[in-house]
This record gives structure tokens, C-alpha cells and sequence, in this order.
């Protein structure tokens, strides 16, 4: 049991690095820094020095090639396989050091999950960037990451989570889950449609409080196939109201987290409500300074770690209140 | 009334009062003529109502620890004077108030850092490093070392060097000033299997600490003088005092008796408050 908590937290960490890498990739827009999957232009890691890049460029002379483009998404895919080695050594570990049928269970899902979010990663790849893939990869990761703090959880006795007892709270926690998981997909969609920019100023967008928006195209989640995302092909009412939609609903967490906080609070578990409100208030904060400072790189990819500790912690509470 | 008095043993008053004094000094040295006493005591109100909120807050957190130490049972919590609920609303409120007063009437920059500061302090040092790890109080003394900072900004609206010196005065101070006490009453943080320095590595282990602080403290208490933020009033103050800081820990070192930690402790105090007052002195006969 001793390995399985071991690998499971050297998991999450890694799983926090890949989803870091991840953000870091799409924020300097290296999507395609690579048109080809596994290799990057038909190379093991990525083509450096003249030879190897005119080979590269002739392979795909629709791409130009850009090793500042190259670098991340080479870097993301193999810290990714990295991530599927530990899953590999978690089932191993589950099935020969312990007896415990759902742990097996869950590794095993868990490795199989990490191939779909391989195959994400090459759709991802070849469908140029459409938005629902690569939102579905993102949600991938952080579900993948929840899956290895699951079986850490599950393979270690918390005495501090032992005297916590929630079951009253089953709803609102639930409720909070649901409405964060709404927000982290509309955080996603702002992101995968460049629309973190479409308002540029704060608390107002566009210099009203109701700007011109289109939801209809906006949400469209049937996009077409084919043409190349890169950079985003909404109209701006469009990406309005994605940018729009996602503060809206920030304001919605923050009540739905007071109440549960409050709750948490008075049911003798202060230490999930205020890593809750710290995480809240940071997240917040990283959110405003994104859109005022126009998207400093590490604020963006802050504001992607800390939503991925909202989930965590989120998933925590959930776990306290519905266990038996 | 005795309601009233449970109220304010819940501020912890000896530690605000202290804190405020330090932010006071820090006022005071930020500019050479005092602006308005109505202004300086209007900040001292928002920032002693955010402290005495934090102090609130980390009473309810660890009200059941406190319950079974015999330095903290007497705590309102503790006695059954207040119950959670209106002591969690109490901290509220005050929190609240405080930090609307430091909004509107001070400064954004003190509202903000002295929000960190009680976050810091009732949130993550009592929550999570508390129980951590044997540097607790080190690491969580950056938020008690704050008021000089605060009180400087209120002034001045910026983070000022000079000011962050005088933090360091504070957060250098902590340890020794806490593990003193710590070796005082280790048996009963044993107990709560709480990892102070003295349960985790040994009393003579702790008060090497102490000396090797205290030796720290010597030269960062010179630094006023040396950056040319105070005169030779200070250095003089500073060298005799910091010597008997010096004198008193090593004479802990080398003592068997815990009443000796005890009293080092009761000088780290004094010698918090005589520090400041040298600095204020200093400051204002250079002025005149």
C-alpha cells in the first residue's frame, strides 16, 4: 500500500507539471508547434540544427517551422508519457502489493484514461486546434489528476480527515462541485476561443456592464472540422460573451463557496473552509490581474494551477461528505 | 459585563497592544513630522480591530487545543464564556469593519497587506504550519513581524526598505522570543502533538537555536545604524541591549532550570518594546 501512496503522489505532482506544460503550450500558442503526432516533424524530439529543419520544412512545407513553437509541445507530450509510465508502475503496484479490488480497479481506469488523453493530445494535433477538443483535453487532464489524488486518498489513512464529519453538507457541497465544474468549462472555452482578451477592462467589459454579445455563436460546441484554429475564429460578440459568461458565473462560485465555507466552518472543519477561501481569493485575484495586465504568461498558467487545487479541494470536501 | 471582558480576552490584548506599538513606531519614523494624530489613530484603529480579528479567528480554530494547555485554558473558548458561533461572528465583524476603515479612511496598500497579515497569521500559520513542521513559528512570525510595515504604509502609501528593516528586527526576534517559551511549556505542546523545536529535536537543540538567533538578531539590530536610518542614540541602545539578549540566552544554554527559559522569554519582550523606543527616541532628537 506504502508504493501505491507513493506513486500516487508522485502523480499528482507530475500531473500538475503536465497540466502547467499544458497551459504553457496553448498560452504561447505552440498548439501546432508540431503538425505531427507522435513525432514532431517526423523527428524523436525536434529538429535543431539547419539540416535537420530544411528536412523538416520540406516534410511540411505548409508549417513553418518555429523551435520556440516546437519546444513546449515536445516538452508537454513527453512529461505526458512520463505521467502514463507512473500509471503503468500503479497497476503493477495494485496488483502485487495489495488486495484491494477497487484500487486495482481504479488504477486500471486510470491507465486507460491516460491513452484517451493521448489520443486527445493527437486529435488536438490534426483537428488544427478545434475548441471542443482541445477542451476535452483539458478536461482530460484535470481529471486525470483527480484520479491520482483519488487513489492517494484511498490508499492513505488521513487522521485530520477523520475527524470530519460532513454528511449534512452533501447538497451544497454538491451543488458547489457542480457549479465549479461549469466554470472551470467556461474558463477552458475562454482560453481554447483566445477570448481572455475579448473584455480588457475590469469589473466592466468593453466599457459597459451588458456589452453586445452573441451566445448563439459563442457556444456553438459544432464547430467545423478542418480550418486551423490557431489564435481563434469567433467574431468578438462571440468571445464576449464567452468572457462575459465565465465572470458571471465566477460571481456565482464565490456565493455558492461563501455558503459552503460558512457551512464548513461551523461544522467544525475551519481547515476546508479557509485552504477553500485562500484558494478562492487567489484564484480571483489572478483572474483580475489577467485581464487588467493583458495575460502575463505565469499569472495565466497560475490561474490554470489554481483552478486545478479549486478541483482538488472541491473533490475533497465531496469525498468527506458522501464517504461512509 | 463579564460578557464584554470575554470579548476582549478574545483579542488577545497583550499581543495587539504590542503589535500596535510597533505600528505606531513605524508611523512615527516615516516621516519627519507627524501629520495628524486624528489620522495615526484612525489607521491604529483598522489595523488593531484586523489584528484583534485574527487573534478571534485563531482562538475558534484551536479552541479545542487551547482547552487542554494549561497557558490557554482560561481562554473565553475554552471557559465556555463565548461559543464558537459568536466568536466566529465577533472576528467577522470586526475583521470587516477594520479593513473598511483602513479602505476608506488610510490606504488601499495598508488594507491589502494588513488582510495578508491576518490571513497569514489565523489562516495559515494556525491551520496548516502550526502542525506542520518544527519551523512554524519562524516561517508564521513574517505575519507578526508585519505592524511596522503597516503602519509605515499608512503613512506613506509604499513599501518602504527602512520599514521592511524593521520587519526583519521583528522576524528575527521570533524565534528566540517563542522557543523560550516553548521550552517553558514543551510538555504540554507534547501533548497536543503539536511539532514545536523543543518536542521535535531537543531542549539543548532549541536553545543553540536560540543563542544562534540571538546572534542574528545582534547584527540586524545594528543594521538601522549602519544604512544611516538612525543615529548613534540607537547604536549605543542597541548594542547594550541586543549584548543582553546575548547574555541571557547563552546563560539559558547553560542552565539546567526552566525558570531561566521563562525569564529569557519575559526579556525578549522587554527587549522588543526597548528597541522601538530607541529607534523613536533616536529619530526625534536628530530632528530637534
Amino acid at each position: 500500500m506504502k508504493q501505491i501512496t507513493t506513486l500516487s503522489f508522485i502523480g499528482i505532482c507530475m500531473a500538475f507539471v503536465v497540466i502547467a506544460l499544458g497551459a504553457w503550450t496553448r498560452l504561447v500558442d505552440a498548439g501546432l508547434g508540431c503538425p505531427d503526432w507522435p513525432g514532431c516533424y517526423g523527428f524523436i524530439v525536434f529538429p535543431t540544427n539547419e539540416a535537420e529543419i530544411a528536412l523538416a520544412e520540406s516534410r511540411y512545407p505548409m508549417f513553418p517551422y518555429d523551435i520556440n513553437k516546437a519546444i513546449p509541445e515536445v516538452v508537454h507530450r513527453y512529461f505526458a508519457a512520463a505521467l502514463g509510465l507512473i500509471a503503468i508502475f500503479l497497476v503493477y503496484f495494485s496488483f502485487k502489493n495489495t488486495k484491494d479490488r477497487s484500487i486495482r480497479a481504479w488504477s486500471i481506469f486510470l491507465l486507460f484514461f491516460i491513452c484517451c488523453q493521448g489520443l486527445f493530445g493527437y486529435l488536438t494535433v490534426s483537428l488544427k486546434l478545434l475548441p471542443i477538443i482541445v477542451t476535452t483535453h483539458l478536461f482530460g487532464g484535470f481529471a486525470t489528476l483527480t484520479l491520482f489524488y483519488f487513489l492517494y486518498l484511498k490508499s492513505r489513512n488521513f487522521e485530520i480527515f477523520n475527524q470530519i464529519n460532513i454528511p449534512n453538507l452533501k447538497g451544497i457541497a454538491g451543488a458547489a462541485f457542480v457549479i465549479l465544474l461549469l466554470q472551470i468549462f467556461l474558463g477552458v472555452w475562454t482560453s481554447t476561443n483566445y477570448a481572455s482578451l475579448a473584455c480588457a477592462d475590469f469589473p466592466t467589459c468593453q466599457g459597459s456592464y451588458l456589452p453586445e454579445m452573441d451566445f448563439k455563436s459563442g457556444f456553438n460546441l459544432n464547430q467545423e472540422v478542418g480550418p486551423n484554429y490557431l489564435y481563434g475564429l469567433l467574431d468578438n460578440p462571440a468571445r464576449v460573451a464567452i468572457h462575459y459568461s465565465h465572470r458571471v458565473t465566477a460571481i456565482l462560485v464565490t456565493i455558492l463557496f461563501l455558503i459552503l465555507m460558512s457551512r464548513l466552518w461551523f461544522s467544525n472543519a475551519a481547515p476546508l473552509a479557509s485552504t477553500l477561501g485562500i484558494l478562492l481569493l487567489t484564484q480571483i485575484t489572478l483572474g483580475i490581474i489577467n485581464v487588467v495586465y493583458v495575460l502575463p504568461l505565469y499569472v495565466a498558467i497560475a490561474h490554470n494551477l489554481v483552478a486545478a487545487c479549486l478541483l482538488l479541494a472541491l473533490f475533497t470536501i465531496n469525498y468527506l461528505a458522501w464517504k461512509k | 459585563m463579564t460578557l464584554l471582558k470575554s470579548y476582549y480576552q478574545l483579542c488577545k490584548p497583550n499581543v495587539v497592544y504590542m503589535m500596535l506599538i510597533c505600528a505606531f513606531v513605524g508611523m512615527l519614523l516615516a516621516e519627519e513630522s507627524v501629520r495628524s494624530f486624528g489620522y495615526l489613530f484612525v489607521a491604529l484603529t483598522g489595523i488593531a480591530l484586523c489584528s484583534a480579528s485574527a487573534a478571534a479567528i485563531n482562538q475558534v480554530i484551536d479552541r479545542n487545543t487551547d482547552a487542554s494547555m494549561t497557558r490557554t485554558d482560561q481562554r473565553p473558548l475554552p471557559q465556555g464564556e463565548l461559543s464558537a458561533t459568536h466568536a466566529s461572528l465577533f472576528a467577522f465583524v470586526i475583521g470587516v469593519i477594520g479593513a473598511l476603515i483602513l479602505y476608506l479612511y488610510v490606504n488601499t496598500l495598508t488594507m491589502m497587506l494588513t488582510i495578508a497579515s491576518l490571513i497569514g497569521y489565523a489562516f495559515i500559520y494556525t491551520i496548516y504550519l502550526k502542525r506542520a513542521t518544527p519551523q512554524n513559528i519562524v516561517i508564521g512570525g513574517l505575519a507578526g513581524a508585519a505592524p511596522p510595515l503597516l503602519g509605515w504604509a499608512s503613512i506613506t502609501n509604499t513599501i518602504d526598505p527602512y520599514a521592511l528593516l524593521l520587519v526583519l528586527i521583528i522576524f528575527v526576534w521570533t524565534p528566540p522570543h517563542f522557543w523560550a517559551l516553548a521550552i517553558y511549556r514543551k510538555d504540554e505542546y507534547a501533548k497536543e502533538s503539536i511539532p514545536m523545536l523543543p518536542v521535535t529535536h531537543g531542549v539543548i537543540f532549541t536553545k543553540l537555536q536560540i543563542v544562534l538567533y540571538t546572534i542574528i538578531l545582534f547584527i540586524v539590530s545594528l543594521l538601522p545604524y549602519v544604512v544611516l536610518m538612525s543615529g548613534l542614540i540607537y547604536l549605543y541602545s542597541a548594542l547594550i541591549l541586543s549584548s543582553m539578549f546575548l547574555y541571557s540566552s547563552v546563560k539559558l544554554y547553560y542552565s539546567s532550570d526552566d525558570e531561566d527559559a521563562m525569564k529569557t522569554f519575559q526579556f525578549s519582550i522587554y527587549y522588543i518594546f526597548l528597541i522601538f523606543l530607541a529607534l523613536l527616541v533616536d529619530h526625534f532628537i536628530i530632528l530637534s
